[in-house]
């Protein structure tokens, strides 16, 4: 039995953040993870990170803080965002302190670029790689400090005890070994749901088995209707190419050449936030004015010594699946399935409902992006909350001993062979494309009532198919195809409560766009969603008793 | 567009030899990478076929594998890059790593070499002395910009042929990454640095540039030139190979030419009796042979330039 007073599941950063601020305060801690740190999705994020630290022009956390609020159309809970602008200095310098490379202004200080949704130029960067940057650094600090990483380790199931969080069961895929991992504390950073969408930026790791763990244990899932779809993914593979572009300067045109954006937001254009700059390209894509399903995001005229030097990585990316150099073309671009707002429940500390269990990261709803995440807030997020839920986690281990769950392991142990043992049913990636169908057609950008309850059966069908999932692969060693079959569970799991979410919520706010409800509603819906795990089977029931936290500002009209 | 994968399989706890499947592709696009193609083949045809993947846009470095018998990322490979004549694609795991299932390889010794270079910033001073960020010019940034975008994917470790001889070098990867902290100005440990990868083998690099194919355009061979040349500068140079490289300059800075009968004595150690003596039957088989050559050299005409392109380049000499 692997046994350590801290246990984090996922090695992105939200996950090595919380790991570090662990063993920085002495404690016993590990992290499991289903691929080695490095190879976290996290690395992908390009554009920047967040932090008043006023670098390039005036800025406070009160001002980044407000930022958020309005991009969350006013659904975050304002206690949380303004601890998290708050900190945000800080843990850029505690990251810059640990050696990392962010990109410099002339007089040697952090550099900070304009990015959409926000006051002032406030996203510190490095060139078009700051998620692998900070990830690089983070897993130094796992190095330096000797965390143990339980690599290539799937978490199947969380253990509770009398009511309190007592570890997890994994699944070693090595060996094809179940474990069981008693911790006192366990904190769930274990990413994105991407993959529950056809098309998404996120990779193929980004399955929310964390998330869906979490749910079957129990804890409710907040807020999971708001799903963010990035203005500018490449039509071929769904690739992400950063805000940093627009940041940067660059236009998105339509099919006649026209900079379309100023119809939607007067003020900012291409700088809107990304629920607005979605909306506005999905209308133009619908009513003619794309070309293939696509408008235009041009670079041309940053110059080819900007695009080099700033956004190198997405001029490759762009190049690779279209051919196109964006030095000299523009690159057809469409909105993609991107990030999730909603996600595990936790207090402003991390914490979940149940004592020693925390979330941080795209896997947990604080929630500090309410119903539609700025830009640069994510890395931003993983690192304040990472940190904090482990600060927290660190003081609750001092008064509580867990006892182990073997019969969970046991519990484990029959499930998955039952798994290995069926015949017959349906393959997982059938199963998948079932769920990846329902949620594209069904719980895109704009919805319906009509239309959404038609995906909610699908998915009803796509559940039960789930129950006769088989893989061909039997063995013990490195078994992709049960851990495929076991994340489209997850994937099965978490997709209705994104359904039903948006079903209940009759209003439009942030991403959350209802063209039957094309108004948002703040006397009826200042609340956060709530969805309960009912069954593998069985829908989940939503509970609205979570009020939204304002502190300082009140709803007014949001426009850019 | 339809074409074959020829897929090496091989399970570690079950199976003495691999043996290797052939899968038919017809239904993809013609736009589709390697990893696309792989993909389609387990979700359709054979769920069994095993592969590390995550990403699929080349930043996670997970999908390195040999392909048509050169090693990259697949999902950064497009199928019709790579496709030969009888429209079949070899996929074999990367080379330089023991097999654990199919494409899938044991990591392990690669991240080892990253543990031994203590790869974490150490500062000169007290992060409490820096109540902002410390001030580093985007000149000296822009010097750990290359390395930065490392992926770690291991393609140039899989292609390096001195690891393939030498598995405790420690590959172009990690001497990379002891280049990103050596270089940052905000760092103490240069000369430790350069002192730990000189143990683990620097001098090995037999710069025959295979680790300049890079899916990031990282290159780590220029920052193996630049580790070996900041390990000179720290001093470090009672090793055969730095007395080599400088012996080497030496005495084409001296000459014009490279002077053999120097060169083998300044690398092995003018006072080394036990090395001289080892490498004497070389020089007797070279004098019989009639291939002496000369005790002393006579520099060649215009030997001033050469100096000069010395002193230009400021190439440290002995």
């Amino acid at each position: 039995m692997i046994k350590h007073d801290i246990v984090v599941v996922g090695g992105g950063l939200a996950g090595m953040r919380a790991a570090v601020e662990a063993a920085e305060r002495g404690a016993d801690v590990a992290i499991v993870s289903k691929m080695h740190p490095v190879r976290s999705h996290s690395g992908a994020a390009q554009g920047g990170i967040n932090a008043a630290l006023g670098n390039r022009e005036d800025d406070s956390p009160e001002n980044h803080a407000f930022d958020c609020v309005k991009g969350s159309d006013y659904l975050g809970d304002q206690d949380a965002i303004e601890a998290m602008a708050e900190d945000a200095p800080r843990q850029i310098i505690w990251l810059e302190h640990r050696g990392c490379i962010f990109s410099r202004m002339p007089d040697g200080r952090i550099a900070q670029r304009p990015f959409g949704g926000a006051g002032s130029a406030r996203t510190c960067y490095s060139a078009d790689v700051t998620g692998l940057v900070i990830l690089h650094t983070l897993w130094e600090q796992l190095e330096r400090f000797g965390v143990r990483v339980y690599e290539e380790y799937f978490a199947t199931a969380l253990c509770v005890e009398d009511g309190v969080g007592s570890g997890l069961v994994a699944y070693n895929m090595r060996n094809g070994e179940l474990e069981l991992v008693t911790a006192k504390a366990t904190i769930f950073a274990t990413g994105g749901l991407g993959r529950v969408y056809r098309k998404t930026t996120n990779g193929y790791a980004s399955t929310a088995d964390g998330t869906a763990i979490a749910y079957r244990a129990g804890i409710p899932l907040m807020d999971m209707e708001f799903v963010q779809f990035h203005p500018t993914s490449l039509k071929e593979n769904g690739v992400l190419l950063s805000e940093a572009a627009r940041g940067e300067g660059a236009y998105l045109l339509n099919k006649d050449g026209e900079r379309f954006m100023f119809k939607y937001a007067p003020n900012k254009g291409e700088l809107a936030s990304r629920d607005v700059v979605s909306r506005a390209e999905w209308t133009e894509i619908m009513e003619g004015r794309g070309v293939d399903g696509c408008v235009f995001l041009d670079l041309r005229h940053l110059g080819r010594e900007k695009i080099l030097e700033r956004l190198p990585q997405i001029r490759e990316l762009a190049l690779d699946a279209t051919g196109k150099d964006a030095v000299d073309a523009p690159i057809p671009i469409l909105p993609g399935m991107h990030y999730a707002m909603g996600g595990i429940e936790t207090d402003k500390f991390g914490a979940t409902r149940i004592p020693g269990v925390y979330a941080a990261g795209e896997c947990a709803c604080v929630s500090v992006h309410g119903a539609n995440r700025l830009g640069g807030n994510s890395l931003l997020e993983t690192i304040v909350f990472g940190a904090r839920s482990a600060r927290h986690a660190s003081d609750y281990i001092k008064n509580v001993e867990v006892k182990p769950s073997p019969k969970t392991l046991e519990a484990e142990r029959t499930r998955i062979d039952g798994i290995l043992a069926r015949s017959g049913g349906e393959r997982h990636s059938h199963v998948r494309k079932a769920i990846n169908d329902a949620m594209s057609d069904h719980a895109f950008i704009f919805r319906d009532d009509a239309d959404l309850k038609a995906g909610m059966e699908k998915l009803r069908t796509a559940r039960e198919m789930a129950q006769t999932m088989t893989v061909q692969d039997k063995s013990k060693t490195f078994n992709t195809d049960l851990i495929g079959l076991l994340e489209t569970e997850c994937l099965a799991d978490i997709a209705q409560p994104i359904v039903l979410g948006a079903i209940n919520r009759q209003e439009s706010r942030g991403a959350q766009a209802r063209t039957d409800f094309p108004d948002r509603d703040d006397e009826k819906w200042m609340v956060h969603t709530l969805m309960r795990y009912k069954g593998p089977t069985t829908d989940p029931e939503p509970d609205y008793s979570r009020k939204v936290v304002a502190t300082k500002w009140q709803p007014t009209v949001r426009s850019y | 567009m339809a074409y074959t994968l020829d897929i090496f399989r091989f399970d570690q706890a079950t199976d003495e030899v691999p043996h290797r499947d052939r899968v038919e592709i017809t239904e993809l696009p013609d736009t589709a990478t390697v990893l696309d193609a792989l993909e389609h083949a387990k979700a359709e045809i054979d769920g069994s076929i095993t592969f590390r993947r995550s990403c699929r846009s080349a930043i996670c470095g997970s999908c390195s594998m040999n392909i048509n018998g050169t090693t990259g990322l697949a999902c950064k490979t497009p199928v019709r890059t790579v496709l030969k004549s009888d429209r079949t694609i070899a996929i074999d795991p990367m080379p330089n790593f023991q097999p654990m299932k199919d494409l899938v390889v044991h990591m392990d010794p690669f991240w080892d070499k990253y543990t031994r270079l203590k790869p974490y910033l150490q500062p000169k001073d007290r992060d409490e002395d820096h109540p902002t960020e410390r001030r580093v010019s985007p000149e000296d940034m822009k010097k750990l910009v290359a390395v930065a975008n490392c992926v770690m994917c291991a393609t140039c470790y899989a292609l390096c042929p001195v690891v393939s001889v030498d598995p405790a070098f420690a590959g172009p990867a990690a001497i990379a990454y002891a280049y990103r902290f050596i270089e940052d100005v905000r760092d103490s440990k240069r000369k430790e640095r350069a002192a730990q990868i000189s143990d683990d083998y620097l001098w090995l690099c037999a710069h025959c540039y295979a680790c300049s194919y890079c899916p990031k355009h990282v290159d780590p061979h220029d920052d193996i030139i630049a580790v070996k040349r900041a390990t000179i500068e720290e001093g470090l140079t009672d090793a055969p190979g730095p007395r080599h490289a400088l012996v080497v300059a030496k005495t084409v800075k001296a000459t014009g030419m490279l002077h053999e009968t120097e060169v083998i004595q300044g690398t092995v150690g003018r006072f080394n009796i036990r090395g001289l003596i080892k490498v004497a039957p070389l020089g007797i088989r070279i004098a019989l042979a009639g291939k002496m050559p000369p005790v002393f050299l006579k520099p060649v005409p215009k030997v001033d330039e050469i100096r000069t392109i010395f002193e230009t380049l400021e190439a440290p000499t002995l």
